[in-house]
């Protein structure tokens, strides 16, 4: 360490790293030092005291907090000495007034169960053993650390505050805050969510949401950060809220492409009894969300399917193994290969997407293979064909230094959630955001410049951006001159972009597009987050061109904190591609073979069904098309809507019970790791695809671990070359193996492409109403009602929606009316009261907050219920006034 | 051709002469909080309406208060021959008879002024001049020099009295440096608590190159007792504003804050109209006097929050946060406010600024003691005959300014008991009367010169009674941030409950000694720091008082005789 500071901790010598403060250096060295306000990766905050340490340097000797303060040159740190435990003793003690702690300074601690007598006649529930967090209070660590006094002289007082378990996900038990302040600040410097704060000041100072209200109206995302970092039981989740632990595995979430790297604790059962987000995941960098902290338990559900069934008289029976293969092999057997289609799970792994594409190819001989959310789809295949890669050119944390961002048609902060938290981060820290999107989302509510075009003419809007970027001679001209192939058409095909043109058929005024444009080029390091909500295929290819080229222009190819960030939904998505789980020449994509089962084209399926949900935004005609085949086969953890219409359903082993490798958005190839084996007959995806195989006569499936699938892979898959389980044992590894940054080869160059005006205004759409809903964490201009009518609290409030006048005059509304927004099949979206704020004709808006969404999911009687997410989806719709019987402001679903 | 500070100068001269050289008879009302909450906006109204009934020549202005509260309202009347005649505990339907007899019919009502000044000393009876009254002959007034004779808000009048030529000279004959050394030679040592030695602080600042560079000036005084600061802003509130612009060249700074608690509304009113006075007149804004120095300047509020006052704290109220302190370091100078390199300076420290420039270091270091130079700012109030505020030269003991500034004890036999410095200091008694004024030697008695206030209690004060409500009101203010303080002071608090309650035990002045020394080791600010001072200085001058009640014999009676002082306490349900 170079520029490190060398000093001594206790006569040894210790080099901090720049930057690092006393305690920092410490924890490197495994030197113990208690303390209960820090948390690594947040800023030091100084109000425990519990740190304290003596520091004799320059001949003065002081007392410092160790967690706040540098190391000096050639300092003397003590920790040990008696005054300095004699503080931090007094200290702890201070704050034993405050918290139940007969318990906590009692020699019987690890011996009493809740049910013993007390010796010590310490009030029920005042007891460290009924406490939730007992078997991992870090508080309790401490008091134990600094050996404090079986009996104090202080008073104590219990705060006597009701517990809040009104909210969803997680209780909140002030009674048991020592106020250290790490949840506020996690929420506010980490989360950027500040849906917690430190309430009054002095003796009663405590932390909770402002005015006391519920987490549901206070910004929550129900992320859970507050949670992981409490050292104490006062925030806890609430299933599973007493279970004690035996082990923590390191694995990975499986609910969307970021796949934070989570630390699953596991009871002695083998249960998953928690999920908290791993401090060293490289991905997630501690982060996690609603769906990732909260969503692993469908693997404990007692309705899990533990063996095979067939279906025989209409009815499915039990079976074994071998009986059930029997049936797949006369009832897949034997067709064409146009018949068949095979569709892989979005979670699934990179084995199991490999061996399930072998199987499709070698076996079923069919093109049609695809994962349940698409991994063909027009984003990230046309992102492969301009770049190389169908994922994004840099690492997710890069984010965080940023200086612009410009986010279209995307959704992250939902979607996927921990990507966006270095991006607000960015924003935090002055980057400025552009989003494009004609929805509200929780990132509009923070971008300098919100563009909410006519859908459809994102691309344009983009053209229009880089044209203004090369009218100012804003653009990156060394990049430009010796990065680009084809810059000259390009620019060429941008004079044809004519800014008014443009502003009219995007709908955005000039001075605007000028804005956002001056932002992204002006910028030091600009990103690019393209999701592809409400576009075509068409449109989102047209996206992805006009993207490519803007970041090219703009320099941001190669280049650390620049870059393009695919926001796609299913988990694995880039492994099953990777893997070749996608249609083969003339083979159906997932929307392909629904349409091809319902005509009767496709006649015989094999459905890997884990996060698959008939429920789910982009699969609602999935379950009635699989009700068409002559035969299906499912494979799934859970009974649904998909195992429904089956001749054959397979039981599947959950995340908990492989090993396994999945590959996220940064294409880091990550490891799942196994909690405990599966209890019953379940076998993985690639365990099961492989026994098919082997039954249908197929070679080459004999593998026996997850590894020597993966063995196979590195031999197949370039990108994949040189990787193998033990390498990636620790945190995971992008690939091409060492490529952290796309195009960073100074070498490199980026093909950009002429873009055609006529195209990018076509994809435009006009005539019908478009209903683009936003959903938002606060709303602080408006007012929420919390109602709650038993044990839980339900957002209720007053709808608006957002209607254009020239829309309402056509559908014959006035401003103020009730009304309500159906779609063509006469579902009703939205119903509230018509407000004339939409920027376009043929846009209808309508915003919710998350809280309402929280509560939803929460309250779902579905054991997996993260695939049924709803998400921010367009629909073509019809205004109408809202029959008077309907209570005005009642929310729709 | 003449310079813009000549032309300000001609300007304020001019103004001068016309209130105290021509026809015209001056009459002075003493305003301030003092002065206006003893009724001086009446008393003014009344002169004036007596002034145009009577149609006597004369001017009636309310200026600065001088600082003899005991004497609020007070008058004086500037006659044309230059005879100036002091009149105090004016009663609004008194004007019209002094009006009337002293300046229509020219004799001065002798019996109802107390003083006199000026003029050939004649027609003037027996009164005695103002300067041989020991509560001003004892004074050394510096940062308080035009109190009583000035109105604050009249700029010209500021620099008819001397004013802005500091920061004249400063801007067009020193350099920053020069000025660094100056404040540095000069002593001046920071009046906010600490102690601190200015210029050492300056000179932490000046060598930063950074674009924006902020100085301070911290007016939260939120110390029961204390009204020094408040009293400079609202009588004088251009030395300060001079102050902290020259504060700002010394160190190259782009802005200056002057920050006020929320609630000191005249201060704040005060201070806005000098600023805005001082752009207008070119002493602030863009290219000062002329010179390439630009410098902007505004007044910042908050919550009222008495640790508001500790300078990092301050630095997040300003920036619009929770007020409560930053942990050090990095220290202001490095990353102060908005993390930009920033100074912080006391409102007296800032006050002397000008005076230290315009009559050099010399002058200034010639007064007080060796290790203390300059005066102390004393804000005297409780059980003592001349409440008031008085500057006097370092080095006076303390029972000089409690016999001859302050008269002695106002009712009962003798003064017992002293708060001094504010309620994180300490508490005296009899035998450390003798200590000198000085920021060492009230040290080493156990107490500080800290905010300046002196409340006095007489042998009615109960001690323990009083350090209930010190430490209530510092258990109240703790902002909570860290264990020690917020805990530490609730449990001190419980502690003296029980001892003003006869319900103590034995056991709890070791405990109270425990929870204060872990405060004071292991708290981030010095609220939590200093927080035990009184009670350790009572131990040391009244350890027998507050044995017994642990014995169980408590003394009747409460703060200042009256009860216990209600001060609102935080404390647990
Ligand atoms: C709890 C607390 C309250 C304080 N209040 C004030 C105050 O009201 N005014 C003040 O000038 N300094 C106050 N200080 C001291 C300031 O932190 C700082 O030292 C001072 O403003 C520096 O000015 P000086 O160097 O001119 O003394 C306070 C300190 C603490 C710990
Ligand atoms: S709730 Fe937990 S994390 Fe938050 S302040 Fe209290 S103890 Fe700390
Ligand atoms: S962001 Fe994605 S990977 Fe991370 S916890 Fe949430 S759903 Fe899981
Ligand atoms: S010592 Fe008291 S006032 Fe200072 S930071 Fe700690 S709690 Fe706040
Ligand atoms: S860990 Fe250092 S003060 Fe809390």
């Amino acid at each position: 360490m170079a520029d490190g500071t060398t000093f001594k901790i206790d006569g040894r010598d210790v080099v901090a790293k720049p930057g690092q403060t006393i305690l920092q250096a410490a924890m490197d060295q495994d030197i113990y030092i208690p303390y209960l306000c820090y948390y690594p990766k947040m800023k030091p905050q100084g109000s425990c005291r519990a740190c304290m340490v003596e520091v004799e340097a320059n001949g003065r000797k002081m007392m410092v907090a160790s967690c706040t303060t540098p190391p000096m040159p050639e300092a003397e740190v003590t920790t040990n000495s008696e005054e300095v435990e004699g503080l931090r003793r007094n200290v702890v003690e201070l704050l034993m007034s405050e918290h139940p702690h007969g318990c906590l300074t009692c020699h019987r601690i690890e011996l009493c169960g809740p049910q013993d007598i007390c010796q010590r006649h310490v009030t029920v529930t005042d007891r460290c053993t009924i406490c939730p967090k007992n078997e991992r209070c870090e508080l309790k660590d401490t008091v134990r650390a600094v050996e404090l006094d079986l009996r104090t002289p202080l008073n104590y007082h219990r705060r006597d505050l009701p517990i809040h378990s009104d909210d969803p996900f997680y209780d909140r038990d002030y009674n048991l805050c020592i106020v250290c302040s790490r949840c506020v600040r996690v929420c506010d410097e980490v989360r950027f969510d500040t849906a917690l704060t430190l309430t009054s000041r002095s003796g009663v100072a405590l932390v909770g949401t402002s005015h006391g209200t519920s987490l549901l109206e206070s910004g929550c995302e129900f992320c859970g950060a507050c949670v992981d970092v409490c050292p104490t039981g006062s925030l806890t989740e609430r299933n599973y809220k007493w279970e004690k632990a035996v082990s923590e595995v390191a694995t990975v979430c499986t609910n969307c492409p970021v796949g934070c790297q989570m630390i699953a604790e596991v009871n002695k059962f083998g249960k998953v009894v928690r999920f908290k987000a791993d401090l060293a995941g490289a991905a997630n960098n501690g982060q996690a969300c609603m769906t990732g902290k909260f969503g692993y338990e469908y693997t404990n559900d007692s309705s899990r399917l533990k063996r095979p069934y067939v279906r025989e008289g209409g009815i499915l029976r039990k079976a074994t193994w071998d009986e059930a293969l029997e049936k797949i092999k006369s009832g897949l057997g034997g067709r064409s290969s146009e018949e068949l289609a095979v569709i892989t799970s979005p979670r699934g792994s990179n084995e199991d997407q490999y061996v399930a594409a072998k199987f499709a190819k070698s076996v079923l001989k069919t093109a049609n293979i695809d994962s349940a959310l698409n991994a063909d789809n027009a984003l990230l295949s046309r992102l492969e064909a301009r770049l190389g890669a169908g994922a994004a050119t840099n690492p997710i944390w890069d984010l965080e230094n940023s200086k612009s961002l410009l986010v279209v048609a995307g959704n992250p902060t939902e979607e996927q959630n921990v990507l966006a938290v270095p991006a607000k981060k960015a924003v935090r820290e002055g980057a400025k955001l552009v989003v494009i999107d004609s929805r509200e989302t929780e990132l509009t509510r923070y971008a300098t410049e919100w563009l909410r075009p006519k859908p459809g003419s994102e691309a344009l809007l983009i053209a229009g951006i880089s044209r203004v970027i090369l009218d100012e001679a804003l653009e990156d001209k060394e990049f430009v001159g010796s990065r680009l192939d084809q810059a000259e058409e390009l620019k060429q095909s941008l004079w044809t972009f004519d800014l008014a043109k443009v502003s009219r058929d995007t709908g955005i005024e000039d001075a605007q597009i000028r804005r956002a444009a001056r932002i992204f080029a002006e910028s030091d390091a600009g990103a690019i987050l393209l999701g592809d909500d409400g576009l075509t295929d068409k449109a989102a290819e047209l996206v992805v061109d006009a993207s490519i080229d803007l970041a090219a222009i703009t320099g941001n190819l190669g280049k650390a904190s620049g870059g393009i960030f695919p926001l796609y939904r299913g988990a694995n998505t880039l492994g099953a591609r990777d893997m070749g789980a996608t249609p083969g020449e003339n083979g159906r994509d997932i929307a392909e073979m629904m349409s091809g089962m319902t005509s009767g084209d496709v006649k015989a399926a094999l459905v890997m069904a884990d996060g698959v949900s008939g429920y789910s935004p982009t699969l609602s005609s999935l379950p009635a098309a699989l009700e068409n085949l002559d035969f299906l086969v499912v494979s799934a953890a859970l009974d649904s809507e998909i195992t429904h219409h089956a001749n054959v359903v397979l039981p599947a082993a959950t995340y908990a019970e492989q090993n396994s490798s999945l590959t996220n958005v940064e294409r880091r190839v990550q490891l799942l790791r196994i909690t405990a084996e599966p209890k019953h007959e379940e076998k993985t995806g690639w365990e099961t695809v492989a026994a098919i195989a082997n039954a249908m006569g197929g070679t080459g499936f004999d593998y026996a671990t997850a590894s020597d699938v993966f063995t196979e892979i590195a031999q197949e898959v370039s990108n994949y070359s040189g990787l193998n389980y033990e390498r990636l044992q620790s945190g995971g590894i992008q690939w091409p193996v060492d490529s952290s940054i796309l195009f960073s080869d100074e070498a490199s160059k980026v093909t950009v492409v002429a873009l055609n005006y006529d195209e990018l205004a076509n994809s435009a759409e006009s005539g019908s109403l478009t209903f683009a809903p936003g959903r938002v964490l606060s709303q602080p201009e408006r007012d929420v009602v919390v109602r709650k009518p038993a044990d839980m609290n339900y957002v209720d409030r007053e709808q608006f929606v957002q209607v254009h006048p020239d829309d309402a005059k056509s559908a014959g509304l006035n401003e103020g009316d009730v009304i309500q927004v159906k779609t063509d099949d006469g579902h009703i979206l939205a119903r509230g009261k018509a407000v004339f704020d939409s920027p376009q004709v043929g846009l209808v808006g309508a915003t919710t907050l998350f809280g309402e969404l929280a509560t939803k999911m929460h309250e779902l009687d579905v054991a997996d219920w993260t695939p049924q997410m709803p998400g921010l989806g367009y629909s073509t719709v019809t205004l109408e006034s809202a029959p008077v019987e309907q209570e005005a402001g009642a929310a729709a679903d | 051709m003449s310079t813009p500070f000549e032309d300000l100068q001609a300007r304020a001269a001019k103004r001068w002469s016309e209130l105290t050289e021509g026809e015209s008879a001056w009459i002075r009302v003493g305003g301030g909080t003092s002065g206006q909450a003893a009724g001086a906006d009446a008393v003014f109204e009344a002169f004036k309406s007596s002034v145009e009934s009577t149609g006597v020549n004369a001017n009636v202005s309310m200026v600065s208060a001088m600082g003899l509260m005991y004497l609020e309202p007070q008058v004086d009347i500037l006659m044309p021959n230059g005879a100036r005649v002091y009149y105090g505990n004016v009663n609004a339907d008194e004007a019209k008879e002094i009006v009337e007899q002293h300046l229509k019919e020219g004799k001065p009502l002798t019996d109802r002024a107390y003083a006199y000044s000026g003029g050939d000393g004649s027609g003037v009876g027996n009164l005695p001049e103002l300067d041989s009254m020991p509560m001003v002959a004892l004074q050394k007034r510096i940062a308080t020099r035009n109190f009583g004779d000035t109105d604050p808000h009249d700029l010209l009048q500021y620099v008819a009295n001397g004013g802005y030529t500091a920061l004249n000279r400063a801007l067009t004959e020193m350099t920053p440096e020069e000025i660094v050394d100056e404040v540095k030679a000069a002593g001046l040592r920071g009046r906010g608590g600490a102690a601190f030695p200015a210029g050492v602080k300056w000179s932490f600042l000046a060598p930063s190159k950074a674009p924006v560079k902020y100085v301070l000036c911290n007016c939260e005084e939120g110390d029961p007792g204390a009204f020094n600061d408040k009293g400079i802003i609202e009588n004088d509130p251009h030395t300060l504003v001079e102050g902290l612009i020259i504060n700002g060249y010394a160190t190259r700074s782009t802005h200056g804050y002057v920050f006020i608690r929320t609630g000191h509304e005249l201060p704040i009113e005060s201070a806005r109209k000098a600023i805005a006075a001082a752009y207008e007149a070119g002493l602030l804004g863009k290219n000062i006097l002329g010179t390439d120095f630009s410098f902007d300047m505004e007044v910042s509020l908050t919550g009222d929050s008495y640790v508001a006052g500790e300078e990092t704290a301050l630095m997040e109220a300003i920036e619009g946060k929770r007020s409560t302190p930053r942990f050090k370091p990095p220290f202001p100078a490095a990353a102060g406010l908005w993390q930009k390199p920033t100074n912080i300076n006391n409102v007296k420290t800032l006050s002397y600024v000008p005076e230290i420039v315009r009559n050099g270091s010399d002058w200034f270091k010639s007064i007080g003691t060796e290790t203390t130079s300059g005066t102390a700012i004393v804000c005297l109030s409780g059980h003592i005959t001349y409440p008031g505020m008085y500057e006097v030269p370092m080095g006076m003991t303390i029972r000089e300014v409690l016999e001859k500034v302050g008269g002695g004890v106002s009712v009962g036999e003798r003064i017992k008991v002293l708060q001094a410095g504010g309620p994180l200091n300490g508490l005296l008694g009899e035998d450390a009367f003798d200590t000198m004024i000085d920021f060492d030697a009230m040290s080493a008695a156990g107490a500080s010169i800290g905010s300046g206030g002196i409340i006095v209690g007489n042998e009615t004060v109960n001690v323990v009674d009083l350090l209930r409500s010190l430490v209530a009101f510092n258990q109240f203010e703790s902002c909570g941030k860290c264990f020690p303080c917020r805990l530490g002071n609730t449990h001190m608090l419980e502690i003296l409950d029980r001892m003003c309650q006869n319900k103590a035990k034995s056991a709890d002045l070791a405990l109270l000694e425990r929870v204060g020394t872990s405060m004071k080791a292991g708290s981030l600010c010095g609220h939590g720091q200093l927080g035990f001072n009184p009670i350790a200085s009572a131990l040391k001058y009244f350890g027998d008082e507050i044995k017994s009640c642990l014995a169980g014999e408590i003394a009747p009676g409460g703060v200042f005789g009256d009860g216990t002082m209600i001060l609102p306490t935080r404390t647990r349900p």
